[in-house]
């Protein structure tokens, strides 16, 4: 017999906020997290804004309740933060815990850490304070630091799709629950600011060095961020042992491939037309019933042409309230599947459609447009959850209430 | 549980440091390295990618899309229903390259190939458009887990659509920036050169930095160009040796099969002493009457090596005979091989079974 998922804990830090509730009064407030690089060293601290979690790493230590010298880098330090609050969330017992998968996504894992002692490692020196992060760029160790420090064995997986990364974490646990492998995963996706990432993004002149402005016709670019989010998915048998209240129900997911280019998406959005169908279609739901969409939108040109296209069409010229949370938490990359995976729930639970915020001007090439204001008591049932990324990668998720 | 269905491996394309992409046998002849570090031996790449794509293309995105390329042909198919790829570390080389550029231009005028070369999911994303497939696509990367992960994927997916093809391939790269970095610091790599062919003798810490692509057509229902059957897979973290034993025992029930079923045994030894024990104690105790094989003498080491591992168990399986380059006991052939088990290890870490059977 499949298993149906269900979500029974959430966490989360990002730049409006350090764990959930944080980040559901500076969404309500219509509060962004945008700013110049203050944690962050770069020489671009001036022209190019980003989300930053605005504490120290010393000070990130001390709230996940770690010390220095346990080699975490700031990608798994903020992993942590949220695993932990999603862990607590859900009530978890230390033997749940011991016996749970942990899922993770990272799309440069601990490069931060890698970058700043880069010649210090290859130099001649035999030790300093970089000796511990020697082989933290390697994209799965954030996710076993983190497994060994809350005491998962049974299973650690990492997942790597650039920005729809941690969607397929969700995808991959709740294929596993599903399956019965295992009854309870930890999925969700970690991703520290990097120079790194931020010259990269950069070289392709994808940035806004302003606020970014998803589905707007004068749109310039996607604001980087960072932070991390994890769910506790748990299997229908392990929610009726436990007596656990979910808070949301992972009804169906889709998962494709542009095939078009391996930094754009194609104009017609091939890719998230098929992942979005194929949510519906696997949660065995009509389009009509989905409240609310939280949108990649990532305010690029390409992404949000391609994804308002799609949408316009899966959702016949009609689209639910739709927004793109990224002007708030910017674009946290790999984490930014289970980011607004997290806002889906709250949006399910709370009944609330979040702002698109910096909305002014409607795309041409769209009948469509987000919304720009808070809605409350939204009669929201079930909420779609794109995220898409370089390489064509295309990912959605369907949540719904328990019922 | 679930039934145990069958899956089966219809295809494989391989680059590794041995001759592997050209040979439907695996190890007819060896090799040898003696600098710690193994390179692949590519094909004529002008032959598998067209040249203007080529020349855009870093060195292991044309290996691993050339072992995608030579997978289909071998699979004698077109494309697939979706296409997952494992890697440890990804592109090194490229990420090694954006690194320095950025750094030494203290962040000015960088230029974009390298960091978009050097996403995990880049393979993933090329093979994709190579073989227009906007089917499924996930890359994994958890380390020495990577490539079961992929493998497991796949297997879950065809047990909900029995009629779907997955291309699941693997990739790693030997890079000098990491040798440097963790070949000096100890702990890695073998710190006196050993010669790869002495490996198992040398009997110090560390490895020798491999690296390899492979691909296999993973489907439901065997085909013509079948090489075996891929039954069952297990991934256990950081065992003890007991737990190590007790799940190996279990695995193998749960298959219907005893240990003296095991005709033989690939054993996933890095050649480091310490890393080895646990996989060697186990290895002879459990397996005494079986074939031993092991492999990272001629791949390396690297995390997704068990896929390399999964090539040599195919080979063995589908021409029924030992590649003698790799077997390390003394027990002689048996009159038919039906059950390959491969036990591997990265960094005492992450252990992984993989059962290969052969096609009935």
């Amino acid at each position: 017999m499949i298993q149906r998922v269900f979500v029974t804990g959430i966490g989360i830090i990002t730049s409006i906020g350090k764990n959930v509730e944080e980040n559901f009064q500076s969404l309500v407030d219509g509060r962004s997290g945008i700013g110049n690089p203050e944690v962050l060293k770069t020489v671009h601290w001036e022209t190019i804004p980003v989300c930053e979690v605005k504490l120290t790493d010393e000070a990130l230590f001390k709230l996940a309740g770690i010390s220095e010298g346990q080699s975490f880098t700031r990608t798994a330090t903020l992993g942590l933060v949220a695993a932990q609050e999603a862990v607590a969330s859900a009530g978890l017992t230390r033997s749940e815990i011991n016996d749970s998968a942990f899922i993770s996504a990272t799309s440069t894992g601990g490069i931060r850490e890698l970058e700043k002692y880069f010649f210090d490692l290859q130099g001649e020196k035999m030790d300093g304070p970089w000796q511990e992060f020697r082989d933290t760029a390697c994209p799965g160790e954030h996710a076993e630091h983190i497994a060994d420090f809350l005491g998962i064995k049974k299973y650690i997986g990492t997942v790597s799709t650039a920005c729809s990364s941690s969607a397929n974490a969700i995808i991959m646990g709740a294929r596993m629950i599903r399956h019965q492998h295992i009854d309870r995963a930890i999925c969700g996706g970690a991703e520290s600011l990097s120079r790194f990432s931020l010259n990269g993004f950069n070289s392709l002149f994808i940035l806004d060095k302003g606020h970014c402005k998803p589905f707007d016709e004068t749109r310039q670019g996607l604001n980087l961020g960072e932070g991390a989010a994890y769910l506790i998915l748990e299997s229908e048998r392990s929610v009726a042992a436990s007596g656990r209240k979910p808070f949301a129900e992972l009804k169906g997911f889709g998962n494709a491939n542009d095939a078009f280019h391996l930094t754009a998406s194609s104009p017609e959005g091939a890719g998230a037309l098929k992942s979005m169908h194929e949510a519906l279609q696997t949660s065995n739901i009509d389009h009509s019933q989905v409240g609310y969409i939280n949108a990649h939108g990532t305010a690029t040109e390409n992404n949000d042409l391609s994804e308002g296209l799609a949408i316009q069409k899966i959702f016949e010229g009609a689209a639910p309230y739709f927004s793109s949370t990224k002007p708030f938490t910017g674009h946290t990359l790999a984490a930014a599947g289970s980011v607004e995976a997290v806002f889906s729930i709250l949006a399910l639970q709370r009944q609330v459609a979040f702002p698109n915020l910096n909305f002014s001007k409607p795309m041409k090439e769209l009948a469509i447009t987000p919304l720009t204001k808070l809605v409350r008591q939204a009669r929201i049932s079930y909420v779609l959850s794109n995220s898409f990324g370089f390489g064509g990668n295309t990912s959605s998720l369907l949540l719904g209430q328990v019922g | 549980m679930m039934e145990r269905n069958s899956y089966y491996l219809n295809g494989v394309g391989i680059i590794s440091p041995q001759l592997t992409f050209d040979n439907p046998v695996a190890i007819t002849e060896v090799q040898q390295y003696d600098q710690n570090i193994l390179k692949c031996v590519t094909p004529d790449f002008k032959t598998l990618i067209n040249p203007i794509q080529l020349r855009r293309l870093s060195r292991f995105l044309r290996i691993g899309l050339s072992a995608a390329i030579i997978c289909l042909k071998n699979a004698k198919a077109e494309g697939a229903d979706g296409i997952i790829t494992a890697t440890g570390y990804g592109f090194l080389d490229d990420q090694a390259k954006f690194l320095n550029e950025l750094l030494q231009q203290q962040e000015q005028q960088v230029t974009p190939t390298n960091f978009t070369q050097s996403t995990y999911n880049a393979l993933g994303g090329l093979v994709a458009l190579h073989v227009k497939c906007q089917g499924y696509n996930s890359t994994y990367v958890s380390k020495g887990f990577a490539f079961e992960t992929a493998l497991l994927d796949a297997m879950m997916q065809l047990q909900e659509v029995n009629t779907k093809h997955f291309l699941v391939g693997s990739f790693d790269e030997s890079d000098e920036a990491h040798y440097r970095i963790n070949g000096r610091l100890g702990g890695y790599y073998k710190v006196e050169h050993v010669s790869s062919l002495s490996l198992y003798d040398s009997q110090t810490p560390g490895f020798l930095q491999g690296e390899g692509a492979a691909f296999f057509m993973v489907a439901a229902h065997p085909t013509d160009q079948t090489w075996c059957v891929l039954k069952d897979l297990k991934m256990l973290y950081q065992p003890d040796r007991h737990e190590l034993t007790a799940t190996l025992s279990t695995f193998l029930e749960q298959n219907g099969l005893r240990e003296a079923d095991v005709e033989v045994l690939i054993n996933g030894a890095s050649g480091d002493r310490d890393d080895d024990q646990k996989i060697n104690e186990v290895s002879d105790v459990l397996f005494p009457h079986a074939v031993h094989l092991k492999f990272k003498h001629l791949s390396g080491e690297y995390c997704t090596s068990s896929s390399f591992a999964v090539w040599i168990g195919a080979s063995t399986l589908k021409n029924q005979r030992i590649p003698i380059h790799a077997q390390v006991n003394s027990v002689s052939t048996p009159s038919s091989i039906n059950n390959v088990l491969i036990v591997n290890q990265y960094m005492n870490k992450n252990y992984t079974f993989i059962l290969l059977q052969r096609v009935p």
